[in-house]
């Protein structure tokens, strides 16, 4: 663990009562985040992205929700351990949140000035004067246009752009050590997206804050991103720096995700798909959860559930030279010498047990 | 909001002056307000005919309710058979009935909203369902009954209160007749400001609040608080006029002369410039309560806008 490590997530685990049963939301999820870094975390809906963040920032719903093991460690805190007063104060100065919908995150009766001013008001004991007046420097920060004369406007009189900007000043106000923000750009025009990213990229850099960009667009990733966690039924499948995983995935799944963009040099041809649907995390199937959907699984894939293996350069490259049934022993044999080795949270880690061959692949197309 | 204000002034003639001829032409128009003056005996014919002369009644109905019109907007709200003017029972009964109607509202208010959003905070729990059931027998037993039985107990039985409140209808002893007539419209409220709640808990503003780090008190009444009740002050405004007009069962059990009593006692009495004069006012509290209502709403809901 580095110095540098803002926050780590080791073995978190959420279970959700349901009337169907306990769906498994998160099982054993791990990630970290250096201060100034960004981490994307990437996975379809229900991959649990979301509910990491909530239970990061304490503002998951429980019940029906609950926390059943792991930890969060936060400045070298355990989050989990801490009363509830003690996490209320965390949130705002030094971790914040920006959700997805703007316009239905942000109070429909109250102005704009009024929820940004109330970061200060609360948490800095500002007077009603003061708070407006930084909440007017705050719009002016996030580049909202006339903030003087818009800080009394309500929500809904402000475009969507302009909406999540008010979103990340108020996520801003306190100038917190970690940012999490789900899914920023889902609900903008395309647009308007490129804008939104460029400022919390922008801000990202000026006041070093770590940041986790929870997100299912690649294209958003691949400008911003330090590192990657793909989410796959509530688990970590691979987690990497971004060049390295765009060049060669070390998961199927990734290499699904990735293959599923659209390309300007690939026109004509039909775009690819992962086939099937995300497991239900009430009854997720056995071993790997993604051999259902997986185009090279194997039969170890259905009942051996594959742990984090870490994935080093070098025995990518060796297994490189050997070919067919050899590689296949080769990385079994690799991955087996692995399982010993839990990969450390800052390390390229991969969640399948044929991960070099995958990687390799890779390599060669 | 100026012009709003004055636009829906405007609308407000026709609906005044439908539900006021409707009024009139039920009380005068069907049966004949002479014979009932005179109970079981047939009056004479020429008694019969001055009376009618003196009250207009043997015009035509359109002409009876112009005539009626014109005096009450002179003041002139005719003379009760009794030889009373209207007005001055109007004066009389207005006071005591806006007293109860007070007493009654601040129960509703005060109650209803802490038992809704109590309920609505621990959806489920034994507190919520305890609630619930109470609101339900509250609403299935008949006010006679609620009220007859605590006039028995609080005021004969125990002694506590006068079983019967004097003419003068101070507030003191307004507080357990404002408690019956209130239940019905508690019970309401509180149900309203539960679901109200129930549904605005997991708004997503509500998620911000709580991830800017907000107290559980601030997020509660600053924002979930103030999302919620905006359908439960439609409803207070529009109970405002039923609980003015509506009180007849809970006037006549604690014997209290407002609105309630005066109406009963005009329509037993077939006195029809009382059932019509009191109806008229009646109806211009309804416009006027539900004018506020609206404007209530522009000033808690931001999204809306009058032009």
């Amino acid at each position: 663990m580095t110095d540098d490590r803002l926050l780590e997530v080791r073995d978190l685990q959420v279970e959700f009562s349901t009337r169907d049963g306990v769906v498994r939301a998160l099982n054993g999820v791990s990630y970290g985040v250096d201060a100034g870094e960004t981490l994307a975390v990437l996975g379809e809906s229900g991959s649990g992205k979301s509910v990491t963040a909530q239970a990061i920032m304490g503002i998951l719903d429980m019940p029906p929700g609950r926390i059943t093991g792991g930890e969060i460690l936060f400045q070298g805190r355990d989050l989990l351990r801490l009363g509830a007063e003690e996490r209320r104060r965390l949130r705002g100065p030094r971790m914040a949140m920006i959700f997805q919908d703007a316009l239905s995150s942000l109070n429909p009766v109250l102005s704009v000035g009024f929820q940004l001013g109330e970061m200060f008001r609360v948490h800095r004991g500002a007077s009603r004067k003061e708070a407006k007046e930084r909440a007017v420097e705050l719009m002016d920060r996030v580049r909202i246009p006339a903030a003087r004369q818009r800080v009394n406007d309500y929500p809904h009189e402000f475009s969507g752009g302009m909406r999540q900007r008010i979103m990340i000043a108020m996520a801003l106000a306190l100038e917190p050590d970690l940012i999490i923000a789900d899914e920023p750009t889902t609900a903008l025009d395309v647009t308007v997206q490129a804008q939104v990213m460029e400022l919390l990229a922008d801000l990202q850099r000026e006041y070093r804050m770590g940041l986790i960009l929870i997100t299912h667009d690649l294209g958003v990733v691949a400008d911003t991103a330090d590192r990657i966690a793909v989410m796959y039924a509530g688990r970590i499948v691979e987690n990497a720096p971004v060049k390295e995983l765009y060049a060669a995935p070390a998961h199927p799944y990734t290499k699904g995700l990735l293959d599923s963009i659209p390309r300007l040099d690939q026109k004509g041809g039909q775009l690819y798909a992962i086939s099937g649907l995300p497991p239900n995390l009430l009854h997720v199937p056995d071993g790997c959860p993604f051999h259902p959907r997986c185009p090279r699984v194997r039969d170890r894939c259905r009942t051996d559930l594959p742990p984090l293996y870490a994935v080093s350069e070098q025995a990518a490259d060796g297994a490189a030279e050997a070919t067919g049934e050899q590689a296949e022993a080769a990385a079994a044999d690799a991955a087996h010498d692995d399982v010993a080795r839990v990969p450390d949270i800052g390390e390229r880690s991969s969640a399948c047990h044929y991960w070099k061959e995958t990687v390799d692949d890779a390599r060669r197309a | 909001m100026g012009r709003y204000v004055i636009r829906r002034l405007l609308q407000m003639i026709p609906v005044f002056i439908g539900a006021t001829f409707l009024i009139f032409l039920m009380v005068y128009a069907l049966g004949d307000p002479v014979t009932g003056l005179f109970g079981d005996r047939a009056p004479d014919a020429a008694t019969a005919a001055r009376l009618r002369a003196e009250f207009n009644l043997d015009k035509p109905v359109w002409l009876q309710y112009l005539l009626y019109m014109g005096n009450i907007f002179t003041g002139d709200f005719g003379t009760a058979f009794n030889g009373r003017p209207v007005t001055e029972l109007l004066a009389q009964a207005i006071p005591i009935s806006f007293r109860l109607m007070l007493v009654a509202i601040v129960f509703e208010i005060v109650l209803g909203i802490v038992l809704g959003v109590v309920t609505g905070l621990r959806r489920g729990r034994a507190a919520d369902t305890s609630v619930l059931m109470a609101t339900l027998v509250v609403i299935a037993i008949p006010t006679f009954v609620l009220g007859t039985t605590l006039q028995f107990f609080l005021g004969v039985e125990l002694g506590w209160v006068n079983p019967a409140v004097s003419p003068a209808a101070p507030f003191d002893e307004l507080i357990v007749p404002g408690i019956i007539l209130a239940l019905v419209s508690l019970a309401y409220v509180t149900r309203l400001t539960r679901t109200s709640i129930v549904e605005n808990a997991r708004a997503d503003y509500v998620r911000t609040a709580v991830a800017k780090g907000l107290p559980r008190r601030r997020v509660t009444t600053r924002h979930l608080l103030r999302n919620s009740l905006i359908p439960v002050v439609t409803y207070l405004g529009a109970d405002i006029g039923t609980l003015m007009a509506g009180a007849i069962v809970t006037e006549r059990i604690f014997n209290i002369q407002g609105v309630g009593y005066q109406l009963y006692e005009g329509i037993l009495r077939q006195n029809s410039p009382t059932v019509v004069g009191f109806v008229v006012v009646l109806v211009l509290i309804f416009l006027v309560a539900n004018l506020l209502v609206d404007l209530l709403y522009a000033v808690l809901d931001p999204r809306i806008r009058y032009a």
